[in-house]
């Protein structure tokens, strides 16, 4: 006697047993008896002849429309442990996936990271090769490893730049015309991928900015001018070109970063009076960009 | 048509699907898809619900199958991922909307006690009990027995309290231990109770 | 759908007097137009602001002059812009790809962008208009590995995600060997919803096969409007078959029946008047453009 719970161990002598088509098809319809039901169900969990039967009873447009979503599904890019985080805090999982589309969070990223320890090592190659000797008494009350770091600062910002360039440039953007076609709100995509690619880029950087010689303070003191960089960047987009303004954000930082290094201090550039100068652009630019962000549609001025 | 020879090969195709096999999935989906949307259907009777709980089962099959540690029916394995992925469909549709009572499922049609025999129920002593069990009872049994779920798992496909399962398991216990000694059908070892009743 | 634009008429998109110049270049001089629901052919050589129009009516790029209205929508709204595009599927001429993704990949983002946020309601989308083009078993292909035909489908497939209104579809059929145009064209016929297809392309047999509604665009002017048929009777008396070849017509060449076609006013002896196709006509125009 087949037993209804399937978990019994006892063995299953009735195995010969196959449901006939009547109850397969009253089954399929939900019209068999309950307790009935439990036994064809315990009986199909191990007959591969009556769950063919049955499926011959079975809604045949509703299962190869779930086939075909599955498939699609089964299709998608996984997901990365660091989506699943993102997910659970509550970020929405459309925005996410738009990240998958960004190029600058693949390019800013190596460039960051390439552009970054080119740079460390060539200054740490620098104090090796005593072009630039630290320990010295006169230079330092004045940050012997000062000139050392003028390329470090000059270049570190500009890499954070350039990956949030790369999210607002059309040319980093293959599909750009479809983004421009379709309803999404072309600032909302941007916001995503910008966001990430400060975030993408600020990592190394900082990170950097720990191990190379110089003040402690380095690492935090790099995170407002990047900032104030980008979303100034941002802003100026609203009203130049894209790339116009993201070549006036780089010249922006250029020109004070190289007099100030040519004038031998080059750390003022991240020092307190140079970092509420930052502040206060950053607040600016942020204003700006928030009463023009509707300018952000390609090929569209008004 | 021996069991074994296909049980083989639905584990063949869940080892193939765990390396990645695309069309080991959709091949086990035409096996096995049909049954699982009817057995769920019966659990819970929004086919909208039932569909993504389908497409869920086999995307973690697609995701789990290493899990499958060969002993047992693939099918046996399949419904239990299924079973958990429509109470997770159903949560989701919970937070949406309303709750929605569970719909005993009322037979149109008494079976005969012939075809009873015929299927294999014992019919004088479990099938008969169970049979005379109210459909609330037997839903209760029917979720924490038959298909193993916790009680806060078979709270959710019910559509009730917890509290309320677990006091309509124990209400259905005591009917069918009272139904059972009254039918005095035959010896009644506490080992064939405690296998029928699995292991709480 | 019935609704009334802001022009007197009630087509569907209604284009008035529209203008667009590049640098020195006037791409588009003053264009009258009207969609209804349908296929409506742009034929024209390149360069003609076939793209450039395709363009502006999918909102991508601003007319300099004139008026446009979409289902009744103004796209210089800026509201009425994004509905617009909620109604819209655009296959641009040049469809750019993110290295990376694959064709499953690539819809889903596009379902993005097209604002269907839940994720299982994409899945549902992305099965679908993969079944209609016919490229169910290539969900996992990376875009860059397939070839020119599939994507030609899969850029086909874009635009078809969220059912929409009005397909615009710039050279769908550029690349496509014969036996892809025929089904290309089947899918076109087939499409639920009858919407409002405007698809450009410089082949004349496309449009004859295919569009009950043509437009011929030369150097950025609307030259006819019309069906085929009309276009072929305007080089009817004009179209003549011979055995050599003239040197006063307009054109001539030679038919794959080894037979020379002319088209021009003076037949030379011995040749015959023959039917005039979607081609002739449209050759004909092409020639008095080329003239003026």
């Amino acid at each position: 006697m087949t037993s209804p719970f399937p978990d019994a161990a006892e063995p299953t002598p009735g195995a010969d047993w196959h449901a006939d088509a009547d109850l397969l098809a009253s089954y399929a319809v939900g019209t068999a008896d309950p307790v009935v039901v439990w036994s064809v169900e315990a009986h199909l969990t191990g007959c591969a002849q009556c769950r063919l039967a049955l499926a011959a009873h079975a809604d045949a447009e509703r299962l190869a429309r779930n086939r075909s979503v599955l498939l699609v599904r089964v299709a998608m890019p996984g997901e990365g442990r660091m989506r699943r985080l993102l997910c659970r805090c509550g970020v929405p999982d459309h925005l996410l996936r738009l990240l998958a589309a960004t190029p600058s969070l693949r390019t800013s990223w190596l460039l960051s990271v390439i552009g970054v320890v080119a740079v460390v090592a060539g200054e740490a190659a620098a104090v090796r090769y005593g072009w630039i000797r630290a320990g010295e008494p006169g230079r330092l009350a004045r940050y012997p490893d000062s000139e050392v770091l003028a390329p470090f600062l000059l270049v570190a910002p500009l890499l954070v730049l350039a990956g949030v360039a790369a999210a607002f440039l059309p040319s980093f953007d293959p599909a750009f015309r479809l983004a421009a076609a379709a309803p999404f709100s072309g600032f909302t995509l941007l916001l995503v991928r910008a966001v990430s690619a400060l975030a993408g880029a600020l990592i190394p950087v900082v990170g950097a900015a720990f191990v190379l010689p110089g003040p402690g303070w380095l690492p935090a003191a790099l995170l407002l001018p990047s900032l104030a960089l980008c979303v100034f960047a941002l802003a100026a987009a609203t009203v130049l070109e894209p790339r116009a303004a993201a070549v006036t954000a780089g010249a922006l930082w250029t020109l004070p970063v190289l007099l100030l290094a040519a004038a031998h201090v080059p750390l003022a550039i991240v020092q307190p009076n140079a970092q509420f100068a930052c502040a206060a652009v950053l607040c600016a630019a942020v204003v700006v960009l928030l009463a023009r962000h509707d300018r952000f549609e390609w090929g569209w001025k008004s | 048509m021996r069991p074994g020879a296909e049980e083989r090969d639905d584990a063949a195709l869940l080892r193939s699907v765990a390396r990645g096999d695309e069309e080991a999935l959709a091949a086990l989906y035409d096996r096995h898809a049909a049954w699982l949307t009817v057995r769920m259907t019966r659990r819970y009777a929004m086919p909208d619900v039932v569909d993504h709980a389908v497409q869920d089962t086999f995307l973690a099959l697609w995701r789990e199958a290493h899990t499958y540690r060969g002993g047992g029916d693939v099918a046996a394995f399949i419904w239990g991922i299924g079973v958990r992925r429509l109470i997770d469909a159903i949560r989701r549709e919970n937070r949406g909307r309303h709750r929605l009572p569970w719909r005993a499922a009322e037979p149109d049609v008494v079976v005969s006690a012939e075809d009873q025999v015929l299927v294999g129920i014992e019919h004088g002593r479990l099938g008969q009990a169970l049979a005379g069990l109210s459909p609330e009872l037997r839903g209760a049994i029917e979720a924490t027995v038959l298909d193993g779920l916790t009680c806060a798992e078979a709270a959710v496909l019910l559509g009730v309290a917890e509290g309320t399962v677990k006091s309509r398991c124990h209400r259905a216990r005591v009917a069918l231990r009272a139904a059972l000694a009254e039918q005095q059908a035959g010896p009644e070892t506490p080992a064939h109770r405690r296998e029928a009743w699995g292991t709480s | 759908m019935e609704e009334l634009t802001l022009n007197v008429s009630t087509a569907a998109v209604g284009v008035g007097g529209l203008s667009r110049r590049y640098g020195a270049t006037r791409a588009l001089d003053r264009v009258d137009l009207t969609l209804e629901r349908g296929i409506t052919g742009l034929l024209g050589p390149n360069g003609a602001g076939k793209t450039t129009l395709l363009s502006i009516l999918a909102t991508v790029n601003e007319p300099d002059a004139g008026r446009l209205s979409v289902f009744g929508l103004d796209p210089r709204q800026a509201a009425e812009r994004v509905e617009i595009r909620r109604r819209l599927g655009y296959l641009p001429q040049e469809l750019g790809y993110h290295r990376h993704f694959t064709v499953a990949g690539f819809l889903d983002y596009v379902a993005i962008l097209k604002e269907i946020t839940d994720r299982r309601h994409r899945a549902e989308e992305v099965a679908r208009v993969l079944a209609v083009i016919g490229l169910e078993g290539r969900a996992r292909t990376r875009v860059r590995a397939l070839s020119g035909g599939m994507r030609q489908r899969l850029g086909i497939a874009q635009a078809l995600l969220g059912e929409p209104e009005l397909l615009i579809l710039d050279e769908p059929t550029a690349g496509l060997d014969p036996e892809q145009r025929l089904r290309f064209r089947e899918l076109l016929s087939g499409l639920p919803g009858d919407p409002v297809i405007v698809l450009s392309t410089h082949q004349a047999d496309d449009i004859a096969a295919v569009c009950p509604q043509v437009v011929v665009l030369l150097q950025g002017q609307v030259r006819f409007t019309g069906t085929p048929a009309e276009l072929a009777a305007t080089a009817a008396g004009r179209v003549w078959a011979a055995d050599e070849r003239d040197g006063r017509a307009h054109l001539s060449w030679r038919g794959g029946d080894n037979r020379w076609r002319h088209i021009g006013d003076h037949p030379p002896g011995g040749a015959e008047l023959v039917a005039p196709t979607v081609e002739d006509g449209y050759l004909l125009l092409s020639q008095a453009a080329g003239a003026r």
